[in-house]
């Protein structure tokens, strides 16, 4: 394993010996579907401006000296592309995501390989280990490296776990690559606390809106207000709307009250009016937390019906594991499960197995009343009504259950799985 | 459109001003913590106005420092440490850590010293409150919420207007004042020497800049707000340089006028005496006491952040213990060592006050330099890389403080 520390900085001498610059950057590319770069080129600095030499004209890297196969005159320049990488310039020493370990770290050093004939840039390296290596310690790096301390995340990481930043490459496209919207939401909420500002953004800019609003949903309001700072009103529109109307409702009750109008009236209608109910309760009650997106269906429907209408409307609602029943005043009659409604005979009325004694909270109950509910009754979800006992909402567990227990740990409560 | 409405636009820049001031406000506060209090004193008391001409001048380079710092941390959205580290390598960034780390002890002993020395006034001695002052100030790291310590701390800074207040009813010979603004004077002596490197060591400490940056980055300041963040840099640090004048004016016109020396806390006291007659002691402990524990505070916990920033090591105070090790371990070293160093038997409080200051005049042309290479580095700023006018007097004002720093070992180590 070839460490790039070891030969950066090293001179360079041609075929006659004479010594033509000092080894600055190593230039590598993608080639095909291997996800690993290959080396292309080596950047040598000289007294005015630098030299590119292709790779095949280099005789070894791991050298006092690095030696080249031709004279200097006889050696066709590289010409870099926009797209390659420069080692020492944009990874060496910089911030990267580790895909695997869920975190942002720096580079140390990198570890090449070489595969007939061919170097590749195998792993990065981020251990203390790396950082001796580059202060020039080698043989300390070496005797520190034979005895590995356990730690729970790896300090060698392979290339195709990792994912640039974009830096300050204005050439380089910022492609959502699928590694970053492959993580689970949590997981890139947690890598976004941990970018600079300016690096979140970027990143959140190429995510799509259904991504972006499952992202937001995992962090607290204040820190999504700081991330959505830097979005377009059109864009913040376009998210509110995707977001569970309790979750858009929270984050606009921490944005001024400009820009809050501002955006409500930039969300569609039917969107906006149920953020808007939502906004007009106190934070900390039922009416506060609770979802608008639940699952009605008439009293005369047959369990068959309810699981066409499950079909065709269901994507919308929050939670399906709980059905409510309702009159068309949406005064509450009862409700069942899921479990129930598959169990039942197709032409079963849900009147006749839908549990009648329903367990409610009023709107203006306290979060505390809420999660008191729900955990004597071992609910996943418990609605909210008025005093004529027509549903308005549902509270979900987690929701309730959100302010009593830390953010910290709510991320270990299971969420509801669409 | 009602009138709160067609105020809009008056109240948007209002508010984006306010939202964006805070970094440079604070620093300049922070500024005045028990090193620069101590500094400013001893040179009223000891050389009278003789040092006033200093002031302005080192206001402007304060403010073109902060500037600098200011502008590296808008335009990047990176610390100072997190930008040493990835443009100039892993060996620079190791020695400039090593010697901002040896500084920052320093400058926390000098905290610690403030601590002490500000509860002598009460009585209290120096074995009970510096042990206090140091779990209290690591409990606070650990479990305070910043934001709040930081408004309690502005609030309380209010306290040096006293020292203004102090200065203009001792009714200080004010053409005399203004004369010494304008006549430069130097002399090629150890005292003056050090006590010139102190004074901009004190105004300009390495660790505000580190400090500064890392706050306009947390806060998430952007480039198209950066004029407000610019007039928040020049008001802060006009204004702490006021307050360092006034506090060397209330010193010049009380203490040096009777011919005294500042040998304790006690002594540094009297300056606040025509404003606050008996009460003066009280008065002065109770700002030293309140700049030192919120430095003592904030000292460790930027030297922290800085180190890992650089080092790519777990840094987040609502992390637990065993997930950032090393972050825990450097403020908490900080704390025991500069509280600890304080305990040992000291001569002068005051002299190890100043002392840390003198350490940072001499740090400093480092990171200027560093600095400097920085903001001139065209990919990285854009256009917003400096420009010919401020190179030239950033470049001075480095070269004089070289040119300083070098006078100073000379003199101090061949009599």
């Amino acid at each position: 394993m070839l460490h790039a520390s070891e030969f950066i900085g090293r001179p360079v001498a041609d075929a006659d010996g004479k010594r033509i610059g000092k080894l600055k950057d190593l230039l590598a590319a993608h080639r095909g579907e291997v996800p690993h770069p290959l080396l292309v080129a080596i950047e040598v600095k000289q007294r005015s401006g630098s030299v590119f030499i292709p790779m095949h004209e280099v005789a070894a890297l791991i050298s006092l000296a690095i030696p080249l196969k031709k004279k200097i005159s006889e050696i066709t320049p590289y010409e870099p592309l926009p797209e390659d990488l420069h080692l020492v310039r944009d990874v060496l020493d910089k911030q990267i995501i580790d895909t695997d370990g869920m975190r942002v770290v720096r580079v140390n050093d990198l570890e090449l390989t070489r595969v007939n004939g061919d170097v590749y840039v195998a792993n990065v390296d981020i251990s203390g280990v790396g950082l001796v290596r580059r202060l020039g310690l080698g043989s300390l790096a070496d005797r520190l490296a034979a005895h590995p301390r356990s730690s729970d995340l790896p300090s060698i990481i392979s290339w195709d776990n990792i994912e640039l930043l974009s830096g300050d490459q204005p050439m380089r496209l910022k492609v959502p690559t699928s590694k970053m919207a492959d993580l689970h939401p949590a997981d890139l909420a947690e890598i976004l606390s941990d970018l600079s500002r300016q690096e979140g953004s970027k990143i959140l800019e190429t995510l799509d809106i259904e991504t972006l609003a499952d992202t937001l949903e995992e962090v607290e309001p204040d820190f999504q207000v700081s991330l959505i700072e830097r979005m377009t009103d059109d864009r913040v529109a376009d998210l509110l709307e995707e977001m569970a109307p309790d979750e858009a409702a929270d984050l606009l009750a921490e944005l001024p009250q400009d820009r809050k109008h501002d955006l409500l009236e930039l969300m569609e209608d039917k969107e906006a009016e149920d953020v808007r109910k939502l906004l007009t309760f106190p934070e900390d009650t039922a009416g506060g937390i609770m979802n608008t997106e639940y699952f009605l269906i008439p009293s005369n429907f047959s369990a068959a019906q309810v699981l066409e209408r499950l079909r065709e409307t269901a994507p919308e609602a929050e939670t399906i594991y709980y059905i409510y029943v309702a009159d068309q005043d949406e005064h509450l009659l009862g409700v069942f499960s899921l479990r129930q409604l598959v169990l039942a005979q197709p032409d079963a009325l849900v009147i006749d197995f839908m549990e009648e004694r329903v367990v409610t909270v009023d709107l203006m109950d306290s979060q505390e009343d809420c999660a008191q509910v729900v955990s004597k009754y071992n609910l996943l979800a418990v609605p909210v009504v008025d005093e004529q006992k027509r549903i308005h909402g549902i509270v979900t567990a987690d929701d309730a259950l959100d302010k009593i227990i830390p953010t910290a740990w709510k991320k270990r409560l299971p969420r509801f799985y669409q | 459109m009602n009138l709160w409405q067609r105020l809009r636009p008056i109240r948007t820049r209002l508010a984006l001003l306010l939202a964006v001031v805070g970094p440079g406000i604070i620093t300049a506060n922070v500024d005045n913590d028990a090193g620069g209090i101590t500094t400013y004193s001893v040179a009223g008391a000891r050389y009278g106005y003789a040092l006033l001409w200093m002031m302005p001048i080192v206001a402007v380079a304060l403010i073109i420092v902060q500037e600098m710092s200011a502008r590296l941390g808008v335009v990047t959205g990176k610390g100072l440490a997190d930008l040493i580290r990835e443009r100039m390598g892993v060996r620079v960034t190791t020695l400039i850590l090593a010697l901002l780390v040896f500084v920052n002890l320093a400058n926390t002993v000098s905290e610690f010293a403030g601590v002490a020395a500000s509860m002598e006034i009460f009585g209290v001695s120096k074995y009970i409150s510096v042990p206090l002052a140091a779990i209290a100030v690591w409990f606070l790291i650990v479990k305070g919420s910043y934001k709040v310590v930081e408004r309690v701390f502005l609030i309380a800074s209010a306290i040096f207007l006293a020292y203004v207040a102090s200065g203009v009813i001792a009714a200080p010979n004010w053409s005399e004042v203004g004369r010494s603004l304008a006549t430069p004077t130097f002399h090629l002596d150890v005292g003056y020497v050090t006590i010139f490197v102190t004074i901009i060591g004190t105004t300009i400490a390495p660790w505000m800049q580190f400090y500064q940056q890392s706050s306009i980055v947390d806060k998430g300041i952007q480039l198209k707000d950066y004029a407000y963040e610019r007039v928040d840099v020049v008001v802060g640090s006009l204004f702490a340089v006021f307050v360092a004048a006034f506090i060397m004016i209330a010193c010049a016109s009380t203490i040096y006028k009777s011919g005294l020396n500042i040998d304790s806390a006690k002594d540094a006291a009297l300056a606040l005496g025509p404003l606050a007659g008996k009460y003066a002691s009280l008065l002065f402990a109770f700002g030293l006491l309140n700049a030192s524990l919120f430095s003592a505070a904030i000292l460790p916990l930027s030297t922290s952040y800085t180190v890992c920033e650089a080092f790519g090591w777990e840094n987040s105070v609502r992390r637990d213990l065993k997930d950032a090790p090393i972050f825990f371990g450097i403020y908490t070293a900080l704390i025991i060592l500069g509280a600890g160093i304080i305990l040992l038997p000291i001569q002068s409080l005051i002299q190890a006050m100043m002392i840390s200051q003198t350490f940072n005049g001499v740090l400093l042309p480092v990171i200027l330099i560093t600095m400097l290479v920085l903001i001139n580095d065209k990919r990285l700023m854009g256009k917003f890389k400096n420009g010919r006018i401020i190179n030239i007097l950033a470049w001075t004002t480095t070269v004089i403080l070289i040119i300083l720093a070098a006078i100073l070992i000379v003199v101090t180590f061949i009599p």
